[in-house]
């Protein structure tokens, strides 16, 4: 029996070795992600033993610190920023952790490698463990203007602004929005009671109406439509195209029409035109002679139909569907049928025209700081794609001018430089159909860089949901941004 | 290490004879080696008196009340089990008794550590399973077990007394197999679990199984011995593998059929898997046909995926096996406790957080099937294998007590109790740790709670009864000028 009891021997030989090398794979290999799983209670009660990294402004406002409760033991997380950043800055609790506060948790809780070598001076030196700062590309004024011009108009809506040289986020506003200290509380009863009241809250405040949602782009999109038409070669702005009162399109009783029905011209006008004053008629036509693929790939361009792009939290996709139907295609060029888009991609639209046709990768961080002052991080700048050429896109920016600037502009009466005091934007308004029919409220959309008489320096996406015409709801939103945003430059 | 082999090139035929009259080679000078043991134990207390003092300065930087009482109630249990050892079983395994002493001492100060857990200002949460007296319950648990520990080394002299018992233990063992699932699950249901495991009378649980295993244990090593010459007997060979003869698989059937009935009825997988592998683990080293273990494999898994297929417990610990985070917040099934043991194994990391400085209390039951996890959490990585290997050392003992006894009875009862220690363990902290899907079933010597540590202190008292006959000294003829043999009594 001695040979079969060697074996045994063996069997349980096996056996242990199996459970140590699963003991040495959860508690070795796997106990980071482990730790860095939702909900994992231990990580988070661990993670209020010491000092969150603050989150900072471009212009160095604090917007999210952490400070000794005593009553607690543990560290309370403070959101001076309140609504205003609650989009930027998101919250921190056991359950969920959202925006800045989930995308640069490795750094703010100071678990990431690159902070190891700072940890171990500290634990040396015998200086508590604290987290790294963030310091965002946020301008705190534009942001301010950003979420008090949306607050003003009462209605839900997104607000983004970029540098369009850089890609540097300078705004990032939503309305409603919720204030996210009343998620830091330490007392989990509160916590609790206050997140199912914001949990179902009808207006859903959590919901960042600036990258989580998308809306239609209405004539916002003629920027893309306009481009694709350009990169074909054998459109400029200067070409005549057919503008019609009605569209009659392939297979629909329903002709297009032009806002409130009106006339375009004489029927047969400019391309700049007809992109001045918002023919649709015109744009139906184009797009239906480019086709569906060709708006596909202009859009694609343009950074839509990017599920992975992330700023550095994911950003809802953007979609423009590839359309076959001529009908479809005819008003999707007009940015009506299934295409949404967020406030960022709108910012997009304007950031890539400005920067002579190419768009820079959008970021919201600057850079990371460890706790000793050295920079850990700093985010390079990079491109994302070039929809256009320099030449196409003067031809874009050229009628993006005089949308504001000519009389006839759609935007003439409230971005034009009477209503800037003297600077210089150049844009794109969209009014989109909504609801069954079209009976809902119309969505304003306004799309725009400044100065477009020198290099640009800002470019804006403003949606207002139901905010009727772009030009009345949506212009003036993104005028008091670029005037806060200019004014704190020359300081 | 050599000390107790058989020779490697022995015959088959002659080691399918366990053993007979082969000369276990190279014994040295038989010791006691009872010194040995003593300074061990000496050693064990104060690893014990140490974490003890350790979980109070972990919770509150205060050496903990009653440090003294606590070390010297243990000191002198384990003394007196010494004391029994030297009287009762001078020969027997030094190791085996430190050993098991180590893991009560250590699976007591972790259930004080849990115990205190939110009280009298600690940090944490309390954990309203544990009472102010379940430490002492421990050690009166303890006391116990060391009490049927000497209780077993004084009745059974000879391991081959027990033999005689072979059906009386049989059938004992199959009623208090049974007699959980026969009473109303009022009495016998684990609350919140189920598993129809246990024997509530007023306020106290008795878990029965654990004492069935020793009875089941001694019985199939009685009936095997007495049938494995025909149970050897092969039938076909296919595929290099020598198959039994048809109608001899009737053993293992029931066997089967037995571990399955426990399995449905008391919805208890951890145990059914337990008895059936003992039993087909003993059949093996009986008869050495591996392809019992091939059949016995083949039929624990049959009977896995059926059972899987018709009962959803069964079948939801297969799918939190598969992938446990998936349902931490669902209902049935919830994998919540997994994961909390999971989440405090990795909390823990490769040093372990320290006694009384991780949060082990945020794992419900965490004191009974999830205790090593605890150790995992504030022992770390490396505690965590310290503990499987002191359970290691343990099955490697009782296999040597296995190898080096002669008798045939002795021999498959060390062998089946030191691999039915291997695969509760295996299958208790592989289930904690997501190896296997999670079947709850003691720790030995570890978890809260007096059946599973008296019987496993008696299945430690049974290997060192085994270990002693085997390490005696033979009785040697005293040859005087050839005129008369005087025989010394063992």
């Amino acid at each position: 029996m001695n040979r079969a009891l060697r074996r045994v021997s063996l069997i349980c030989l096996v056996l242990f070795v199996a459970l140590l090398i699963n003991v040495n794979w959860v508690q070795g290999f796997e106990a980071s992600s482990l730790a860095s799983k939702p909900g994992n209670g231990r990580t988070f009660s661990a993670s209020l033993q010491f000092q969150r990294g603050s989150i900072v402004t471009a212009d160095q406002k604090v917007v999210a610190y952490s400070t000794m409760n005593k009553n607690f033991g543990e560290y309370q997380r403070h959101y001076p920023g309140g609504a205003v950043y609650a989009p930027v800055t998101g919250f921190d609790t056991l359950f969920s952790q959202t925006g800045i506060e989930q995308a640069e948790n490795k750094d703010l809780s100071g678990t990431d490698p690159a902070l190891e070598v700072h940890n171990l001076l500290d634990l040396i030196s015998g200086k508590p463990k604290k987290g790294a700062t963030v310091e965002l590309t946020i301008n705190s004024a534009a942001q301010q203007a950003a979420y008090n011009e949306l607050k003003a108009t009462g209605k839900q809506g997104g607000v983004v602004a970029i540098n369009p040289q850089t890609g540097a986020i300078l705004a990032l506003a939503s309305y409603p929005s919720f204030d996210p200290n009343l998620l830091a509380t330490l007392d989990g009863n509160k916590l609790q009671k206050n997140d199912n009241r914001l949990l179902s809250d009808p207006n859903q405040p959590l919901l960042s109406r600036a990258t989580a949602v998308t809306f239609p782009p209405g004539s916002s999109f003629k920027i893309v439509t306009s481009s694709a038409a350009f990169s074909t070669g054998k459109y400029n702005q200067n070409t005549v195209v057919p503008a019609p009162t009605q569209l009659k399109l392939p297979g629909v009783s329903q002709p297009l029409i032009n806002f409130d029905g009106e006339a375009c011209g004489t029927g047969r006008v400019r391309l700049i035109y007809a992109f001045t004053v918002s023919c649709n008629t015109a744009f139906g036509d184009l797009g239906m002679k480019l086709g569906g693929q060709k708006l596909r790939t202009q859009a694609n361009q343009f950074g839509m139909n990017n599920p992975n792009l992330t700023i550095p939290f994911p950003v809802a996709e953007s979609n423009f569907p590839l359309y076959t139907d001529p009908a479809k295609v005819a008003g999707a060029a007009i940015g009506q049928e299934s295409d949404t888009v967020t406030p960022l991609q709108e910012a997009m639209f304007a950031a890539a025209i400005a920067n002579n046709g190419t768009l820079m990768k959008p970021f919201l961080v600057n850079k990371v700081t460890a706790p000793d002052l050295t920079a850990v991080a700093t985010t390079a700048q990079t491109a994302l794609s070039q929809p256009l050429t320099p030449t196409e896109a003067a031809g874009v920016k050229q009628m993006m001018l005089n949308v504001t600037q000519s009389t006839s502009g759609t935007a003439h009466a409230t971005a034009g430089t009477q209503a800037t005091g003297g600077i210089v934007i150049a844009g794109k308004t969209g009014t989109a159909q909504n609801g069954i029919n079209n009976s809902g409220l119309d969505d304003a959309v306004f799309t725009c860089f400044a100065p477009a008489n020198s290099t640009p320096q800002i470019a804006v996406g403003v949606i207002v949901k139901g905010g009727g015409q772009g030009a009345d709801a949506s212009a003036p939103i993104a005028v008091k941004v670029i005037q806060a945003y200019l004014a704190s430059l020359g300081k | 290490m050599s000390a107790i082999t058989t020779p490697s090139g022995q015959p088959l035929g002659a080691d399918a004879g366990a053993g007979h009259g082969s000369q276990p080679d190279a014994v040295p000078a038989p010791r006691g080696r009872r010194r040995t043991e003593l300074l061990m134990l000496v050693f064990v207390v104060g690893v014990v008196v140490l974490a003890y003092a350790n979980v109070g300065l972990g919770l509150n930087g205060k050496i903990p009340a009653g440090m003294f009482e606590y070390g010297l109630a243990f000191a002198v249990l384990v003394g007196a089990a010494h004391l029994a050892v030297r009287w009762l079983a001078p020969y027997a395994d030094p190791l085996l008794l430190p050993l098991a002493a180590l893991l009560n001492g250590l699976g007591i100060v972790m259930i004080y550590r849990l115990q205190e857990s939110g009280r009298d200002g600690n940090p944490g949460n309390v954990i309203s399973t544990m009472s102010t007296s379940t430490t002492t319950f421990q050690v009166v648990y303890s006391a116990l077990g060391i009490a049927a520990f000497v209780a077993v080394l004084a009745f059974i002299r000879q391991p081959r007394t027990l033999q005689r018992y072979t059906y009386t233990l049989g059938a004992v063992g199959l009623v208090l197999l049974a007699l959980p699932a026969l009473l109303p699950s009022s009495i016998s249901e684990v609350p919140g679990t189920g598993a129809k495991i246990q024997i509530a009378l007023g306020g106290f649980t008795v878990q029965p199984e654990e004492f069935a295993k020793l009875c089941l244990a001694v019985f199939f090593a009685g009936y095997l011995v007495a049938k494995r010459d025909v149970l050897a007997l092969a039938g076909r060979r296919i595929l290099g593998i020598d198959l039994p003869r048809a109608r001899d698989l009737g053993p293992v059937l029931i066997a089967w059929g037995a571990s399955l009935v426990v399995l449905i009825f008391e919805s208890d997988i951890g145990t059914s898997a337990l008895f059936f592998g003992l039993f087909v683990v003993m059949m093996y080293v009986a008869t050495q046909r591996s392809s019992w273990l091939i059949i016995g494999f083949l039929l624990f898994l049959f009977g896995s995926l059926v059972t899987a297929e018709l009962f959803q417990h069964v079948r939801d610990r297969f799918i939190i096996w598969l992938d446990p985070f998936k349902y931490v917040h669902t209902v049935t099934p919830s994998s919540y406790q997994t994961v909390q043991g999971l989440y405090g194994m990795g909390f823990g990391g490769v040093l372990g957080r320290g006694l009384g400085q991780g949060q082990p209390y945020l794992t419900p039951l965490v004191q009974s099937d999830f205790i090593t996890t605890a150790f995992g959490e504030e022992l770390g990585l490396a505690g965590m294998m310290a503990l499987l290997i002191i359970y290691g050392l343990i099955v490697q003992r009782g296999l040597r007590a296995a190898i080096a006894v002669r008798d045939p009875f002795s021999k498959l009862l060390a062998g089946g109790l030191a691999f039915v220690v291997a695969l509760q363990v295996f299958v208790i902290v592989g289930g904690v740790t997501g190896l296997i899907p999670l079947t709850g079933i003691t720790t030995p010597f570890l978890s809260q709670g007096g059946s599973s540590l008296i019987s496993s202190w008696m299945l430690i008292a049974l290997l060192m009864r085994i270990s002693d006959t085997a390490r005696r000294p033979a009785p040697q003829p005293i040859q005087d000028e050839g005129m008369t043999q005087v025989v010394r009594a063992g």
